[in-house]
C-alpha cells in the first residue's frame, strides 16, 4: 500500500514567530523537516510545540517568519487546502458518523467516487487492524481503537505530512507502549513525515528519528534520540530528556546520567573514588534500584544501579565511594 | 438507614410543588368529561359527549387546523433563523456578539402584552393585520430567542476540534457546517422547534390583538368560548391541546434520548 507519493513531504520553518498580544508563543524557529522522517516536538507544557503544529496545520496564524512545504511556501494556503494529515489531542473523531465514514471522511469531501473510497478505507481498517468495527460509533470503541481510526482517518488521503498531537495522551500506560510500537511500523510503512507533539520523554526516544526539545517558545536542542541522551547541551536539555546529576567544577557545569555512575561500599580498594558519600535512601523499582547519596559539599547525588548487581545490598546511612569514566560527564552549556 | 426529617421533608415538599404545577393543568380532563351543558366537575357520570360536539363541530376543527397551520409554520421559520443566528454569533464569538444576542432575546423579556402592542401598530399599516402571515410572523417573532438558546446551548458543548478536524480533512467552511456542526447540535435543534411550535399553539394575548375574523386559532376559540358560554368543549380543547403538546414532549424526548446515545463519549 503505497501512501504519499514520496515526492512531497520536506518542510522547512524559516524565523517562525507566533505573538499573542504581548506574549511571545513561538520565539524565531528555524527548522529543516527531511522527507518521511520521525519528528518529534518535545518539551513541557506552554513551551510552545502544540503552537508551532497548529501553525504548521494552518490553524494559527503566523506573526513572521515562513513556513514552505518542499521549498514553495505555505502560510496563504488555508488549512483545509493544505493537505496535512492529523491526529488531534482527544481524538476529534465525528461521534455521529461511523467508523467507516469518519476514515472515508477526507475522500468523501473531495468527492471521489464511492467505489474507491471503499476500496480505500478498506485498506486503512487493514492497516490499523480494525475491519470488524467499520460500522461502530466512535463512543462504541475503547480509546486504543479510537485512537487508530484518528490516525487511519488522517492518513487515508495520503498526506506528505502527518502532524499528531499528544496522540497517547489519553491512554493508559501499557496500551501506549503498545501504540508506540504500532506507529512505529505504520510510519515505516507509509512513508509519511511525521511531526510529533509530546511532553513524554520516553515516547520521545523511543520512537523519533529526530528529537526537538522546546522551551519557552524557542528550540532548545535538536538531535537524534542518541545524540541529544549522550551529549545533551544544556541543563534544561539534561534535565528534561532523562534523568541527570549536575556537578559544578572549576572549568563549568556537567551532567552525569545516575546509570553512569558505578557505587562500591567505601574503602574497597581498586581505582580511587572520585566522590564518597552516604546512602540517603534506596528505592526497589523491580529492575533496577534508585540510591540516593548525600555528598559532602551538601548536594546530593542520583545513582541508578541494575538490581542484579546489588548482590552484596548496599544499606541506607552506608560509607560509599563513586566512580565513572571520564567520557560520562558532559559539559554543558551555560547561558 | 431511614431517611432522615429533612430528606423526607424534601421528597414531600417536590410532590407538593409538582402537584401545585400540574393540577390547573389537569384540572380539564374531568370538566370535559362532564354530562352537564355548563363548565362544572362530573358527579358520578361520565360523558364523551363534548369531544364528539369537538371534533363533529367545523369551527372548532377548523381552528384546529390553523393553530396547526400557524405553529408549524413558526417553528420551521423560528427553527431556521433562530439556528442560523446561534451558530453565526458562536462563530464571531467577541463581545459585540453578546450584546447582539442579548438584544436578540429581548422578546423574551418584554412583557408579551407590549409586544402585542407593537404588533399591532405595526402590522396595521404593513396590512398584515387578521392574516396567517401577520400572526406567523409575530409567533416567529416571539419563538426565535427559544431557539437562538437551546441551540446556543447546543454549540456551548460542541468541540471545536471536531471544526478543525473536518478543514484538516479538507472540508470547506460549508461542509464542514453541513457534515460535522450541524449534525452535532441536532438535540439543540429540535428542542428549539419543539418549543416555537408549543409557544405558537398556545398563544393567546398577542393572537388576541392581531386576529379578528379571518384568522381564529384554537387558543382563541377557547378564549371565546370561556367568555360568551361556559361550554365544556372548551375543556375539552384543553385537552386536547395538551395531549398534543405531552406527545411533542414525548417524541422530542426519545428523539434526543437516541441522539445523546449516539454522540456521547
Amino acid at each position: 500500500m503505497s501512501n504519499s507519493d514520496h515526492t512531497q513531504g520536506s518542510l522547512q520553518l524559516t524565523d517562525l514567530s507566533k505573538y499573542f498580544g504581548e506574549f511571545c508563543a513561538v520565539n524565531k524557529v528555524s527548522l529543516e523537516i527531511q522527507k518521511g522522517e520521525f519528528l518529534t516536538l518535545l518539551g513541557p507544557s506552554g513551551s510552545g510545540k502544540t503552537t508551532l503544529l497548529m501553525m504548521i496545520a494552518g490553524f494559527v496564524d503566523i506573526t513572521s517568519g515562513d513556513i514552505a512545504l518542499d521549498g514553495t511556501t505555505i502560510v496563504d494556503i488555508p488549512a483545509e487546502k493544505r493537505n496535512f494529515g492529523m491526529v488531534f489531542q482527544g481524538y476529534a473523531l465525528f461521534p455521529h458518523m461511523t467508523v467507516r465514514d469518519n476514515i472515508g471522511y477526507a475522500l468523501s469531501v473531495r468527492k471521489r467516487p464511492a467505489k474507491e473510497i471503499t476500496e480505500r478505507v478498506d485498506e486503512m481498517l487493514e492497516l490499523v487492524q480494525l475491519q470488524d468495527f467499520a460500522n461502530r460509533k466512535p463512543n462504541q470503541l475503547s480509546g486504543g481503537q479510537q485512537q487508530r481510526v484518528a490516525l487511519a482517518r488522517a492518513l487515508c488521503f495520503a498526506p506528505p505530512v502527518l502532524l499528531l498531537d499528544e496522540p497517547l495522551g489519553a491512554l493508559d500506560k501499557k496500551l501506549r507502549v503498545e501504540v508506540q510500537q504500532q506507529l512505529k511500523d505504520i510510519h515505516k510503512h507509509v512513508g509519511t513525515t511525521f511531526i510529533y507533539v509530546t511532553h513524554d520523554q520516553e515516547e520521545a526516544l523511543s520512537m523519533s528519528d529526530r528529537i526537538v526539545i522546546m522551551r519557552d517558545g524557542a528550540i532548545e536542542q535538536v538531535g537524534s534520540p542518541y545524540d541529544l541522551y549522550e551529549h545533551p547541551a544544556t541543563e534544561f536539555s539534561a534535565s528534561f530528556l532523562g534523568k541527570s546529576n549536575f556537578l559544578r567544577r572549576p572549568d563549568g557545569l556537567y551532567a552525569l546520567r545516575p546509570e553512569k555512575i558505578d557505587i562500591r561500599a567505601a574503602g574497597n580498594g581498586g581505582e580511587p573514588a572520585r566522590l564518597t558519600g552516604a546512602i540517603k535512601s534506596i528505592t526497589y523499582f523491580g529492575s533496577m534500584q534508585r540510591i540516593i547519596v548525600s555528598i559532602p559539599d551538601g548536594d546530593e547525588l542520583e545513582v541508578d544501579i541494575d538490581s542484579w548487581r546489588n548482590q552484596d545490598p548496599l544499606h541506607e546511612g552506608q560509607q560509599v565511594d563513586m566512580l565513572w569514566q571520564d567520557i560520562a560527564a558532559v559539559k554543558l552549556a551555560e547561558g | 438507614m431511614k431517611p432522615g426529617f429533612f430528606s423526607q421533608f424534601n421528597r414531600i415538599g417536590a410532590w407538593v410543588l409538582l402537584l401545585f404545577l400540574v393540577t390547573p393543568a389537569l384540572i380539564a380532563i374531568p370538566v370535559s368529561l362532564t354530562t352537564k351543558r355548563f363548565l362544572s366537575m362530573p358527579k358520578g357520570n361520565y360523558s364523551l359527549r363534548h369531544f364528539e360536539k369537538l371534533f363533529s363541530s367545523p369551527e372548532w376543527i377548523s381552528s384546529f387546523f390553523q393553530s396547526a397551520t400557524i405553529g408549524l409554520s413558526t417553528s420551521l421559520l423560528a427553527t431556521i433563523l433562530g439556528t442560523l443566528c446561534a451558530i453565526g454569533l458562536w462563530r464571531v464569538s467577541s463581545k459585540y456578539s453578546e450584546v447582539v444576542r442579548a438584544f436578540l432575546l429581548l422578546p423574551l423579556i418584554i412583557p408579551q402584552i407590549i409586544s402585542a402592542m407593537a404588533f399591532y401598530r405595526l402590522w396595521i399599516p404593513m396590512g398584515l393585520l387578521d392574516s396567517y402571515l401577520g400572526l406567523i410572523l409575530a409567533h416567529t417573532i416571539l419563538a426565535t430567542p427559544l431557539v437562538l438558546i437551546t441551540v446556543s446551548a447546543s454549540l456551548a458543548n460542541f468541540d471545536p476540534k471536531l471544526e478543525q478536524a473536518s478543514k484538516n480533512l479538507g472540508a470547506s467552511n460549508w461542509t464542514t457546517m453541513r457534515r460535522v456542526i450541524l449534525p452535532s447540535v441536532r438535540p439543540g435543534v429540535f428542542a428549539g422547534a419543539l418549543f416555537a411550535f408549543i409557544l405558537s399553539w398556545d398563544e393567546i394575548v398577542v393572537t388576541l390583538f392581531i386576529s379578528k375574523f379571518n384568522v381564529y386559532t384554537l387558543p382563541r376559540r377557547m378564549w371565546n368560548g370561556i367568555r360568551e358560554n361556559t361550554d365544556p368543549t372548551v375543556a375539552a380543547a384543553a385537552v386536547v391541546l395538551i395531549a398534543i403538546t405531552l406527545i411533542a414532549f414525548v417524541v422530542s424526548a426519545i428523539v434526543s434520548r437516541r441522539q445523546s446515545e449516539q454522540t456521547s463519549t
